[in-house]
């Protein structure tokens, strides 16, 4: 037996295995610096992605896959053939670059499952924390520019659906506040007026006399590591272009009404910005916990409240994307958890669906003007072209250049795969879309 | 030359193949032959013409025991019976006993060999045979046929452990479906009866036709010729197709503990042992794999060779089953390996090992080391400057013990255990949904603690809650029911320390569990019933077996009745109660005590003698078993009693070693001959925190007092404590803490190290009004957060450092500063 072979291919005996010196660099900064030193470029032609996250889940036949029993009429795009509802004008207009999936089907009907599906592609489990595919992109393409490589804004429902689960706590995202106040700044990455860079260096100088006795002691992986992540932060800190990124204030005026002036429209704005300053994975959310999840008077909250904002906030990301030559190296899917009953219940509302839904996605080599799969007269249960959470996934990591083939082992070692559909089955990328 | 099949080939191929010689030791080794000894020890050999090697181990003055067999002269008295064949294997002739004898070094020692059924011929077993094959040539590892569907349409079981299986895809044919019993493919035989060359058995793995797994095996080669033989015969099941037959038990790897010098070679042998009592040597029928390449390597025939210090664990793949077997490589002896006095007997194991490796272990930690790591471990607290000062002024010989016995008592240990036990019993908020819900479990928690109740009890209560009962509100996943499998992979986790997990979609892929067994233990939890009506009552649950749902095997979809892992299904007139017995079984079952021991060691040492703590499996083998043992047997002995437990490893001078490393241990992390650093849970830290700047954090609706050990983590949110990694207890615990990207940005950046601590009323504050002086402030800070006095070099230093400060309260602050974000502060050491 090739011991080599075996060696890298069962990591559950690294696990039970005992090396003699402990852990190495964290392979997090290692990634970094090598594709730093090897140029910006990633495999694939997209460099980013961002997740526009409609909590609560979306009603499908009123928004992109619009059918008899949504109340609101539909409307031509500017793609021959593709019609979405009439809520959505500018959006429409959207519709050369960016394509839509009618046929998602998911196993989740609740929305703390139905978020931590949608991040991981997996079912909650007491003995398994899975990573979400944001960690697993800032895992595997690593921080560019020393900008953090996945990011959340503002702060979500349901957090730990956002984590790095086994991979580990250093993927999990940095979490950025409400960008539309007043005051927005990142508390982490924000020094203290109090606290300048000469008296950061002296404070390393008190912290160099304190430590000396333990460091002395004996070389432990654990100290130097956090050495490397405190030049790392400090780097974050005090380098000009990640303070620049997340500083809004640096934006016209205009453009951030363009936006429009809310958490939404800001955390879209904010997002193009993290994203033009090399960050990996942004979660642009904005909407109030679960504010798309319309049990009750569904048609009115959304003419009058979601969808403007959408239609809005998005069309101006897409076309500043577009405008900044961004477009083709973003990934931009905009979701939710699952879609809405395709009966309207008496509250006037739609409920929980996740046999059939509809996204958006598009740029970063994505094609646009595409209609994936298709859905029965109520848009209830999907027709033709099932796709899956882990069929998603695997599109996204294509387009970004990342095997979606892929296996992580977990503790245990049960291998996983990083893009993971239904039954356990690896999936597969929509080829429909590369 | 044609095989005769019915014979056993085993034996047969042994004899074929010459085993490599290790090097001569007496050329190389100065120092002298204390003993020697023969393994195996008395086997029993079936057939004439089974052979099994041997070995002669000598140990030396050196503490080193080597394998000195190709020198030893053996010799048998009865050569009638058996004979020293070819290859230096002791072969069976006749029925009877004879006595093997081996001389070296001036030492001799002996063995009795039996030869039983010397005129049967070896029956055949394709278990053994054709599943040896599978397994040696990497038929059936988890990569390829042996992978949880396996590959290309045959599925194979790992290890051969389900032969059955194996038979029937391989004579048969058809392709496994996960979650039905159905052929998900071509029904397509890879044996051809009628053409037996033709079978893709034979044509794969020898290359005739493309094959993903590559070469295998070459045409025309031993394996090749046997299997060719099998399918001529026509692919018979052999003897284990009966009840009687005769089954292999266990699989043994020899000389057992296996300690190398720098050049050192060791023969190793793997011995199949029958239920018949006999035995069969399956070494060259095995393979074997080695988790650190580095420290040792082992050949196709079981030959490992030493490559550097350090400590490796090869796993042994044989005769259906997996075992694994540590090999050590120790440095060069130290001169004057010291005596190092036990304490208790953890120490007697510890040390003895030690002293095998050569590793001499560090001296005793100092009283300020000792002080604050056993106050954070007993209690998680630091210990208070007046106390440090008593405490190293104290001259009285046994303070050590008498503080151990003062933290067992202390309210703080009652709060820091109930925080401990809360993060593996999952105590939080998101399960109920209703405070009350929550508090009657924390409350169950804090008692049980509080009364010191026994392990076992309190795991017996809540395997079994129902009612109203605190512990039952652990079943509740957002005020519905957790499903059986979930409970079951969970509990069988965290007390009898196994992952059977991958076993509820199908057998286990590593080790030999069942889907089977996982789903009668998940059908012990099918008989929970909520008794409320409406979503405004109180949640009840108990055990209504014939009114809650049935458990259906995902695969058969057949109902599940609840059955033990030996297969014995619970007896009807306990079916009324299934969740009772579970609980009686489970804290009787001889995982359970040493899965306690497991955890309780890695509590104190921030590594089990199993690591991870909660993944027992023959291929993850535990440093030192019979520490394990003893421990495990001691727990049962003391009534599981938990503060026993915990002052046994804190009075070990195991516990009591210094952090400081000499020349022969530095690096050593799994043998315990120096404390290692253990990073201090989030909640302590910022208890810690709050303890040295004076300043408590608010810790959301609680009142100020409140400890952020006291908190559930989903009740109240925290920067801080999600950057330095607590559990959500969503799940069991899985990572340790881990310096991370988030962490190092809050220690610069985030309020529980800038502005938090110039609060009024805080320690800066209240140090900068004072006027205390430069001297004094440096004294009492290192008291109290790192429980020692400054050395001269420290005070020097950080003096001349405060003196350039633009103010008292920044002087004070960068210090405070310093210690809190200090690696010495921020571990436990």
């Amino acid at each position: 037996m090739n011991e080599t072979r075996y060696w890298h291919r069962r990591n559950f005996l690294r696990v039970g295995g005992l090396s003699y010196l402990g852990m190495s660099l964290p392979q997090y900064l290692r990634a970094a610096a090598a594709k730093e030193a090897a140029g910006v470029a990633t495999a694939g032609k997209a460099q980013a992605c961002i997740l526009v996250w409609l909590s609560g889940g979306p009603p499908q036949m009123d928004t992109w896959d619009p059918k008899p029993n949504s109340n609101f009429k539909t409307i031509s795009t500017n793609t021959a053939g593709i019609q979405i509802s009439e809520l959505f004008p500018r959006v429409a207009k959207l519709m050369d670059r960016l394509s839509i999936i009618r046929s998602m089907h998911t196993e989740e009907n609740n929305h703390p499952e139905g978020t931590y599906y949608g991040m991981t592609g997996h079912r909650p489990n007491p003995t398994m924390r899975f990573p979400s595919f944001g960690s697993i992109i800032g895992k595997e393409l690593g921080s560019r520019h020393d900008v953090p490589p996945y990011v959340v804004t503002p702060p979500q429902s349901y957090p730990h659906s956002y984590n790095a689960g086994f991979i580990g706590p250093q993927y999990d995202p940095l979490v950025v506040p409400d960008p539309n106040q007043e005051d927005f700044k990142i508390p982490d990455l924000t020094l203290p007026k109090s606290l300048t860079p000469e008296l950061i260096e002296t404070r390393q100088a008190f912290l160099r006399v304190v430590d000396k006795r333990i460091r002395d002691k004996e070389e432990f992986a654990e100290f130097s590591n956090m050495d490397a992540y405190q030049e790392q932060a400090l780097r974050m800190i005090l380098a000009p272009n990640v303070r620049k990124a997340f500083d809004l204030t640096l934006e016209p005026p205009k453009d951030r009404e363009a936006y429009g002036r809310s958490r939404f429209g800001q955390s879209m704005l904010l997002a193009r910005r993290l994203v033009e300053a090399g960050c990996r994975f942004v979660t642009a959310e904005g909407y109030e916990h679960s504010e798309w999840d319309t049990h009750f008077k569904n048609d009115e909250i959304l003419r009058r409240d979601l969808a403007p904002k959408l239609d809005q906030a998005l069309s101006v990301l897409v076309n500043d994307l577009d405008q900044r030559g961004l477009l083709k190296t973003t990934v931009v899917v905009v979701m939710g958890e699952f879609g809405r009953t395709p009966n309207i219940n008496p509250e006037g509302g739609r409920d929980h669906w996740a046999n059939c839904w509809s996204l958006l996605i598009g740029g970063g080599g994505i094609r646009g003007g595409c209609v994936v799969g298709s859905s029965d007269a109520a848009a209830g249960y999907v027709a033709t072209r099932m796709v899956t959470q882990g069929d998603l996934f695997a599109t996204i990591y294509k387009a970004l250049g990342i095997d979606p083939a892929k296996i992580y082992h977990a503790p245990g070692g049960r291998p996983v795969y990083i893009a993971n559909s239904i039954g356990d089955k690896r999936g597969t990328p929509v080829q429909e879309l590369l | 030359m044609r095989i005769p099949l019915l014979v056993s080939v085993v034996g047969l191929q042994a004899a074929l193949a010459a085993p490599p010689a290790p090097q001569n030791p007496r050329k190389q080794v100065p120092a002298k032959v204390v003993s020697l000894r023969v393994l195996p020890a008395g086997p029993t050999l079936r057939g004439a013409g089974t052979a099994v090697r041997f070995l002669a181990m000598a140990k030396y003055t050196d503490g080193v025991e080597r394998d000195v067999t190709a020198l030893a002269e053996p010799a048998l008295s009865d050569p009638k019976v058996a004979e020293v064949g070819p290859g230096g294997r002791v072969v069976a002739k006749a029925d009877g006993e004879t006595v093997l004898r081996a001389r070296f070094g001036g030492h001799t020692a002996q063995t009795r060999v039996k030869v039983i059924q010397a005129d049967k011929p070896r029956p055949f077993s394709f278990a053994r045979e054709v599943g040896g094959i599978l397994t040696k040539k990497g038929c059936n590892t988890s990569d390829c046929h042996g992978g949880v569907k396996g590959q290309g349409g045959l599925k194979l079981s790992g290890n051969a452990t389900q032969p059955k299986d194996d038979y029937h895809y391989i004579v048969k044919g058809g392709v496994f479906q996960v979650l039905t019993t159905e052929s998900g493919g071509p029904v397509l035989p890879r044996i051809d009866p009628k053409d037996p060359e033709k079978s893709l058995l034979l044509l794969k793995p020898s290359m005739q036709v493309p094959h993903g797994g590559g070469q295998r095996f070459a045409k025309g080669s031993p394996d090749y010729d046997r299997l060719l033989a099998w399918v001529r015969q026509g692919a018979p099941f052999g003897e284990e197709s009966t009840e009687a037959a005769v089954r292999t038990e266990s699989v043994e790897v020899l000389p057992g503990e296996t300690i190398l010098d720098a050049s050192g070679r060791q023969q190793l042998i793997v011995l199949a042992k029958l239920s018949d009592g006999t035995v069969e040597d399956v070494t060259t029928e095995a393979s074997y794999t080695v988790s650190d390449i580095h420290v040792a390597k082992v050949n196709a025939d079981g030959l490992a060779t030493a490559m550097q210090p350090g400590e490796t664990a090869v796993v042994v793949r044989a005769a259906g089953h997996a075992v694994s077997q540590m090999v050590s490589v120790v440095s060069k002896p130290a001169p004057d390996y010291p005596a190092v006095k036990s304490y208790n007997y953890i120490d007697d194991h510890i040390l003895a090992k030690l002293r095998k490796l050569n590793i001499v272990p560090s001296g005793l930690a100092t009283d300020s080391e000792f002080l604050r790591r056993v106050c954070l471990d007993l209690a998680g607290t630091l210990p208070p400057p007046e106390r440090v000062r008593e405490f190293l002024a104290s001259k009285n010989p046994r303070k050590r013990e008498l503080l151990i016995d003062a933290l067992l008592d202390s309210p703080e240990f009652v709060e820091f255990w109930t925080f401990r036990l809360g993060e593996i019993l999952r105590y939080r908020a998101r399960s109920t949904q209703l405070m009350k819900d929550t508090q009657i479990y924390g409350e169950w928690i804090r008692e049980s603690v509080a009364a010191n109740k026994p392990f076992d009890r309190i795991v017996r209560e809540r395997i079994a809650a129902e009612g109203y009962a605190g512990p039952s509100r652990y079943y509740y996943e957002l005020r519905f029911l957790a499903e059986p499998p979930e409970i079951i992979a969970e509990q069988t986790r965290l007390f009898l320390g196994r992952r059977i997990e991958c076993a509820r979609c199908h057998n286990h892929p590593f080790e030999s569990w069942s889907q089977d067994q996982f789903w009668g233990l998940a059908a012990f939890y099918g008989s929970m019933v909520d008794l409320r009506n409406s979503v405004m009552d109180d949640s009840v649950v108990i055990d209504v077996p014939e009114a809650a749902a049935k458990v259906i095997h995902p695969r058969t979809k057949k109902t599940v009745q609840p059955r033990f892992l030996d297969g014995t299904a619970l007896a009807k007139e306990a079916q009324e109660d299934p969740r009772r017995n579970l609980a009686e079984w489970v804290t009787a079952h001889p995982y359970f005590a040493e899965t306690l021991a497991n955890r309780a060691w890695d509590w104190f040492f921030g590594r089990g003698i199993v690591e991870p703590v909660d993944d027992f499996r023959s291929t993850n083998p535990a440093t030192h078993p019979e520490l394990l043992a003893a421990m495990a047997k001691d727990i049962r002995e003391h009534g599981y009693d938990l503060k026993y437990l915990m002052k046994l490893i804190v009075s070990s001078r195991t516990y009591q070693t210094s952090g400081i490393p000499n020349e022969t241990n530095r690096g050593d992390r799994t043998n315990w001959s120096h404390v290692v650093p253990k990073a201090l849970e989030a909640a302590v830290l910022l208890d810690a925190i709050a303890t040295v700047t004076g300043v408590r954090e608010q810790m959301g609706e609680m009142p100020l007092q409140s400890r952020a050990i006291e908190i559930c983590p989903d009740m109240v949110e925290s920067k801080f404590l999600e950057a330095y990694g607590r559990n959500d207890r969503a799940t069991l615990p899985e990572a340790k803490p881990q310096p991370g990207l988030v962490q190092a940005l809050h220690m610069i950046t985030g309020p529980t190290y800038t502005t938090k601590m110039l609060d009024d009323g805080g320690r800066i504050d209240r140090m900068a009004r004072s006027g205390v002086s430069n001297r004094q402030a440096i004294e009492d800070l290192y008291l109290t957060a790192l429980a020692r006095f400054p050395e001269p070099a420290e005070i020097e230093q950080l003096d001349t450092l405060m003196r350039s400060a633009s103010s008292r309260k920044e002087a004070i602050f960068n210090l405070m500063w310093a210690l809190v974000s200090s690696r010495g502060f921020a571990y436990r050491h």
